[in-house]
């Protein structure tokens, strides 16, 4: 892309300070929920960021939105610098804005969806005769036709599907840039989920608009995506254009959670084996204690992010032997102990 | 069907009671094979834990059971009795939770005393079922049976808030198998869980219902899941089964438009990328169901017959289906349209 993204973060961290678990007296030690992620997000393009609870992929949304500041690492919109320590100004907000996981928590209950659309409108200076216009528009926008007949409802008399695309009708009263949307559907009944989807898809190619989408489903991210990033204990272990991460997943955490996905489609495919979940090591590559391929470089030294083809990045030191993992179908058998 | 180990008729439940009263289940009639996996499919609202509870007898006020039996065999041969779970007392329920069924919730954190030890638990279900006379046999039964599961007996020695979800969810798997049930049931169990560790946790209860042939029923709103690990699936919309079939059958050739629908509505992980829709329209609120079929607002085939008259589910032998427009051709029809 010749010009600069809409939104670009690089190399940004977050530095917990936490108890360890059960020793009440214990000294607080950083945790690192974040560590050195960059992202860049263009106009009309969907990224996905993809990994399990506790990858710290809500949190880098939080970050992106400014509603946590990071540890380190600076944020550009259109390829001006913003200190992210500074406070978050009115244009900022209006640039970048954040759609949560859950609409019944994230939407006031207590005020009919007017004054949910309303009032950004009203905050961020519009004439307030063409207030009621406006936000009568914002829910055609998202589907929700015609729109006077959901200005005067209240939250709890719409469904899940309904009032996650007001949370995104509201998120678009102010004009922003970037969209970040953390897994905006997973709280929503299975069969609307591909509507809120399908929306997200359209408002990024009809208004150019940059979305990023967080979530712990890979498929829905292949289907939607233009970018896919895998985030594995706070780094980003994988990235390609497309369908390549699932298609042709490298990194060994990536290779495991595709095989994972239920698809009976599929018929009995190669499915890898590797140890559970298990707290992350403080040195060497994060994923080595489940990695079957781990070595003593792994476990000594933090992995780089390398490009091993044009714009697929993987961050493991065995990835030549890793992609071999899933082909091979006898390798793996075992598995290992669980805990 | 070898024999059943759980028949289910005509069973319906209400919340509430009078004028108010919202069907929540309607007329659900199936049975069980024993070692036989049974999976519910639906999306919130269907119904499908609101059966469960029923059946179990879990179900708290204002949830009212309103007709229906649940028959339960017990025991081997000579020994052999039929109890129905929905007239059985108290005390009956007592000596057949975990015994004969266990259940397994969603929330394993909920279902766990926060304030005690796992292997407390254990002690507690194995004791008052009679199982092992020692502490010390009951400890070493625990062991063996978290052993069972893939943990460490360690963990015994644990509080839950000391585990991970898995971990959690496993406990309550090896709680549940602890007095060799006929009957299990599953109520989301991995839902709360990461693609990694819901896929651990199937593989390993396929593999531990082969070893002692308990049935199995499984609830979820994930139909692939559920195709892998299933027999039988049934579909679940508004509180009625609409379509029943062995889960090849139905994963192959779903003959309700509910059915292709929910198939629709996940993306598939390989092949080329092609739009999908999903279903339109929102599930139906309980309290205010349409006229004739639930689903004929959403259906892209209703017909005037569909908005006037409820589809009776036709019972088959290989499958069941609640649909007017019942002719195999549906599928290649909806296929067309969407």
């Amino acid at each position: 892309m010749s010009t600069a993204p809409l939104l670009e973060a690089r190399g940004l961290s977050k530095i917990f300070s936490v108890k360890p678990q059960g020793r009440a007296f214990a000294r607080r030690r950083p945790f690192r929920a974040v560590d050195d992620v960059s992202v860049s997000l263009g106009a009309g393009r969907v990224t996905a960021v993809v990994g399990e609870s506790g990858s710290g992929k809500s949190v880098l949304a939080r970050m992106l939105a400014r509603t946590v500041e990071p540890s380190e690492g600076e944020l550009f919109v259109e390829g001006a610098k913003i200190d992210p320590r500074e406070r978050r100004d009115l244009a900022y907000t209006a640039a970048v804005q954040l759609v949560l996981q859950d609409p019944f928590a994230s939407i006031n209950p207590v005020h009919p969806i007017r004054h949910v659309l309303e009032r950004p409108l009203k905050i961020h200076g519009n004439e307030p005769s063409l207030v009621p216009g406006l936000a009568k528009e914002l829910l055609e926008r998202v589907a929700l036709t015609p729109g006077e007949s959901y200005l005067d409802r209240f939250p709890h008399e719409l469904s899940g599907g309904q009032l996650q695309r007001v949370s995104i009708a509201r998120a678009l009263s102010v004009r922003p840039k970037v969209l970040l949307a953390d897994e905006p559907i997973s709280m929503l009944d299975v069969s609307v989920r591909l509507g809120v989807l399908n929306l997200l898809r359209d408002l990024c190619d009809n208004e150019q608009l940059a979305v990023l989408y967080i979530t712990h489903d890979i498929a829905s991210a292949r289907y939607i995506a233009d970018d896919v990033l895998v985030m594995y204990a706070g780094q980003v272990v994988e990235s390609a254009n497309g369908t390549t991460v699932v298609d042709r997943p490298r990194h060994p955490y990536t290779q495991l959670l595709v095989s994972s996905v239920p698809d009976p489609g599929q018929g009995d495919r190669p499915r890898m084996q590797a140890p559970s979940a298990t707290a992350f090591p403080e040195v060497g590559c994060r994923f080595a204690p489940r990695c079957p391929l781990a070595n003593e470089q792994c476990r000594a030294e933090v992995p780089t992010l390398v490009e091993v083809e044009p714009s697929h990045h993987v961050r493991c030191w065995r990835v030549e032997e890793a992609s071999v993992l899933l082909t091979s179908r006898d390798s793996q058998k075992g598995g290992g102990e669980t805990t | 069907m070898s024999e059943s180990v759980l028949r289910v008729e005509n069973f319906s439940v209400d919340y509430g009671v009078g004028e108010r009263a919202v069907r929540a289940v309607t007329d659900v009639t199936f049975s069980l094979g024993r070692s036989e996996v049974l999976g519910i499919a639906g999306e919130s609202g269907s119904g499908k834990s609101t059966l469960v509870y029923g059946l179990t007898r879990l179900l708290r006020a204002p949830g009212v059971i309103r007709s229906g039996k649940a028959i339960l065999r017990v025991g081997e041969d000579s020994a052999r009795r039929d109890i129905d779970l929905l007239e059985a007392s108290e005390r009956d329920l007592r000596s057949l939770r975990w015994r004969h069924v266990s259940v397994v919730l969603q929330s394993a954190l909920s279902a766990l005393d926060p304030v005690r030890r796992i292997g407390k638990e254990f002690d507690e279900v194995l004791r008052y079922h009679g199982q092992g006379k020692s502490r010390a046999e009951r400890r070493s039964r625990a062991e063996e049976l978290v052993t069972m599961v893939g943990l460490k007996t360690d963990r015994l020695d644990r509080f839950p808030h000391e585990l991970s979800g898995g971990q959690r969810q496993r406990v309550m798997i090896a709680l549940a198998l602890a007095l060799n049930p006929d009957l299990v049931i599953m109520d989301e169990p991995t839902t709360a869980l990461d693609v990694v560790t819901q896929r651990e946790i199937i593989d390993e209860l396929r593999e531990l219902r082969e070893r002692l042939g308990f049935a199995m029923i499984f609830i979820t709103h994930d139909l692939s899941l559920l195709v892998e690990l299933a027999d039988q699936i049934m579909v679940m919309y508004a509180g009625r089964v609409v379509e029943r079939a062995d889960s090849a059958d139905l994963y192959s050739i779903p003959r309700h438009p509910y059915t292709v629908g929910l198939m629709n509505s996940f993306p598939p992980l390989t092949g080329e990328i092609v739009p999908m829709t999903g279903i339109p329209g929102s599930p139906p609120s309980l309290s205010a169901l349409p006229r004739g079929c639930a689903f004929a607002p959403r259906c892209p085939l209703a017909s005037d017959r569909c908005l006037n008259e409820t589809p009776p589910l036709l019972v088959e032998e290989s499958r069941s289906l609640a649909c007017f427009n019942s002719s195999s051709s549906v599928r290649e029809r909806l296929v067309i349209s969407s």
